[in-house]
């Protein structure tokens, strides 16, 4: 028996060892399984993109660069376990996570194992307001998306009530809470209240909304609920637009909703297709995976930031690269990006989107 | 907007009804919990889309939306009928003699093996059905009647009657009472308790599979997951009504719609689904066999 098992234990130890050091090990984090799982495939495709042209180049620092995807099913105990695992296997930097929360929660082990991590899509303003030097995102904040929300509603529909919902998300509500305290003075928040997701059913809150008589209704969340909601909000014969945030900017949005998507204002970043940068990604994405998703082009260059920041520091420390990321300024597939003293952009992304015609259209 | 959230949670009622009449009817002749009930209602769902997908590609719903609906909605409790027998058959019947809680478990894990086949076949995306019907539909006072609220509101009503008719004057639902009070005694008088029993799954998920067709059509909206939540609310149906009893699970259903109803938008949404286990639990503490039910003697 126990000879059996010392054999076990060195066929353990040698398949560990047989992990290859010497390569790059680059970690993709988002919802790859769920109802979410299209976004998480997305980043994951946009980091594989910009890891295989890396390697097509020969490499980093003349070592391969391997990709490492983690799948925290938009669950923020599962993005934990993600986490965990990443420094488990010595990835050396982290594109995720997708949700807010589970970026919020993988950001504590990034930090403790100085990992740099930078999320293509997290919105929520705490997770750069811990004062981890390493983490960053490449996409704006809830702060900047719920101002831009409300300087359109301010300057542009002038209602004079507006509802408020949120799905009990730190994403969804932090989002609704910003745009509420926008607002908040200038014109009167009839409604607020939260919702289930995954629920089927929406037509309690909407009924009640509407006896509210507001003029436009804010949602904080994502778009399997976003597609429930204004499909059920017109069959209650509620007929104002919905406003809402980067989370509902998807096709699926409007498969769900079908006619009643259309006027739906949603806060997104900039068209980038008059780019030609971004064209050239378009074409090179589509060719290998088929159309992008919104948030490939953020995951690509978050990617290429990190691969540069290792190149030019010709290092994998996890301190100089993110020195370099803070300091230096990027030319992606999505334009210029640099970061501030927490990690953000430092330009505001956001410009408002609108649904014509079964399509996105971004408002002049 | 009283008139409306009436309307709103009785179709939603009518939902949690026709699923809560599985678990009764099951619990009735086998005194078995049947959780692999919800995943047959989202089979029906999933049927639903496929079927009614099918028939978009031939063109039918254009010719006759009303005659699509009808050939998906028999095809759906066709298949779903089939399930529910051949659970039965497989999970449960080898343990009819075996310890109450070795079925339950047989249960949860039929449930476990419905969800991830739907899953690993069908994906793990929602799938989604665009509105088929008008949303502009009856006005009265100031509610906005939908036609889906009408469709689903109407047959699950019929339905409902011809069930009670199938068990109070038929031969067979005869049977099927007989076997609910005694299934020995039934046996013993020359009933065939395996075909009833055969003939009870099929029609609780024959019921089942008529809900997840009109939820596909009510929300559009599909999801391997979608079965577990919908299995507890039309559980807690039953039990609200008293489980084992037919008018109860119809009563309990309608109850739990309204409750949701009221409570989401009356009180606050955030608590949605704690209204309806507060007044499951208070209902259960003053009357233990449920609104409706027997009191239940010496069974479990």
């Amino acid at each position: 028996m126990n000879r059996i098992l010392s054999l076990l234990v060195m066929v353990l130890l040698a398949a560990c060892s047989q992990q290859d050091d010497n390569v790059i090990r680059i970690g993709a984090a988002g919802p790859m399984t769920g109802d979410q799982s299209k976004m998480g495939i997305d980043l994951r495709n946009g980091v594989e993109l910009a890891v295989a042209e890396w390697n097509d180049k020969g490499g980093l620092l003349g070592e391969k660069i391997v990709l490492f995807p983690g799948d925290d099913q938009a669950d923020p105990k599962q993005a934990v376990s993600v986490a965990n695992k990443f420094v488990n296997q010595k990835v050396h930097a982290v594109v995720g996570h997708w949700n807010s929360n589970c970026s919020i929660n993988a950001s504590t082990y990034y930090h403790a194992a100085n990992i740099v991590a930078i999320s293509p899509a997290s919105t929520n303003p705490r997770l750069t307001k811990q004062g981890f030097k390493n983490i960053f995102r490449v996409c704006g904040t809830d702060d900047q998306q719920g101002g831009v929300a409300a300087d359109f509603i301010l300057k542009r529909l002038k209602p004079k009530r507006v509802a408020v919902i949120h799905d009990k998300t730190t994403y969804g509500q932090g989002l609704a809470d910003y745009f509420k305290k926008s607002i908040e003075g200038k014109v009167e928040v009839v409604f607020y209240d939260g919702i289930q997701t995954r629920d089927p059913d929406y037509k309690a809150i909407l009924t009640a909304i509407k006896q509210k008589k507001p003029e436009v209704y804010f949602f904080g969340g994502v778009y399997p609920e976003a597609g429930r909601l204004v499909r059920q909000a017109k069959e209650v014969g509620m007929r104002i637009p919905m406003i809402t945030g980067d989370g509902v900017y998807d096709p699926t949005f409007i498969g769900i909703a079908g006619k009643a998507a259309e006027g739906t204002y949603v806060t997104f970043g900039k068209d980038p297709s008059g780019l030609p940068t971004s064209k050239s990604f378009n074409e090179k994405y589509t060719r290998k995976y088929g159309a992008p998703g919104p948030y490939s082009i953020y995951a690509y260059d978050a990617a290429n930031i990190i691969l540069t920041a290792i190149g030019q520091t010709g290092s994998t420390d996890g301190t100089k690269v993110a020195e370099f990321i803070s300091k230096n300024t990027f030319h992606g597939a999505f334009g210029e990006t640099s970061f501030d003293k927490n990690g953000d952009v430092s330009k505001a992304p956001y410009v408002m989107w609108q649904v014509r015609d079964g399509k996105f259209v971004e408002v002049q | 907007m009283f008139t409306q959230q009436l309307i709103n949670g009785l179709a939603l009622g009518a939902v949690y009804a026709l699923i809560a009449l599985g678990y009764t009817m099951v619990y009735g002749i086998l005194q078995l919990i049947n959780f692999a009930h919800g995943e047959v209602y989202m089979l029906g769902a999933y049927l639903g889309i496929i079927i009614f997908g099918m028939l978009t590609a031939l063109g039918l719903p254009a010719f006759s939306l009303s005659l699509s609906l009808l050939i998906t909605v028999l095809i759906s409790i066709a298949f779903c009928s089939l399930y529910g027998a051949a659970i039965e058959r497989v999970a449960y019947r080898p343990l009819r003699n075996a310890t109450k809680l070795a079925p339950l478990i047989s249960a949860v894990g039929m449930s476990i093996i419905l969800q991830n086949f739907i899953m690993l076949s069908q994906g793990k995306e929602y799938k989604n059905l665009p509105p088929q019907l008008p949303s502009e539909g009856v006005i009265i006072f100031d509610a906005n009647v939908s036609p889906a609220q009408i469709f689903i509101l109407s047959s699950s009503i019929l339905i409902m009657i011809v069930l009670h008719l199938f068990v109070s004057r038929t031969r067979l639902g005869k049977a099927m009472r007989a076997t609910s009070q005694d299934r020995m005694m039934a046996g013993l008088v020359g009933i065939n308790i395996n075909q009833v029993i055969s003939v009870t799954f099929m029609i609780g998920s024959g019921l089942a599979a008529v809900a997840g067709v009109m939820v596909t059509l009510y929300y559009g909206v599909v999801h391997f997951f979608m079965g577990y939540l919908a299995g507890i609310k039309a559980f807690t149906a039953a039990v609200l009504g008293g489980i084992g009893s037919i008018p109860g699970a119809m009563l309990g259903g309608f109850m739990l719609g309204l409750i949701e109803n009221f409570g989401a938008s009356y009180i606050s949404s955030v608590y949605k689904d704690a209204f309806a286990f507060v007044v499951l639990i208070v209902t259960l503490l003053i009357r233990p066999s449920g609104l409706l039910g027997r009191k239940e003697l010496d069974k479990v």
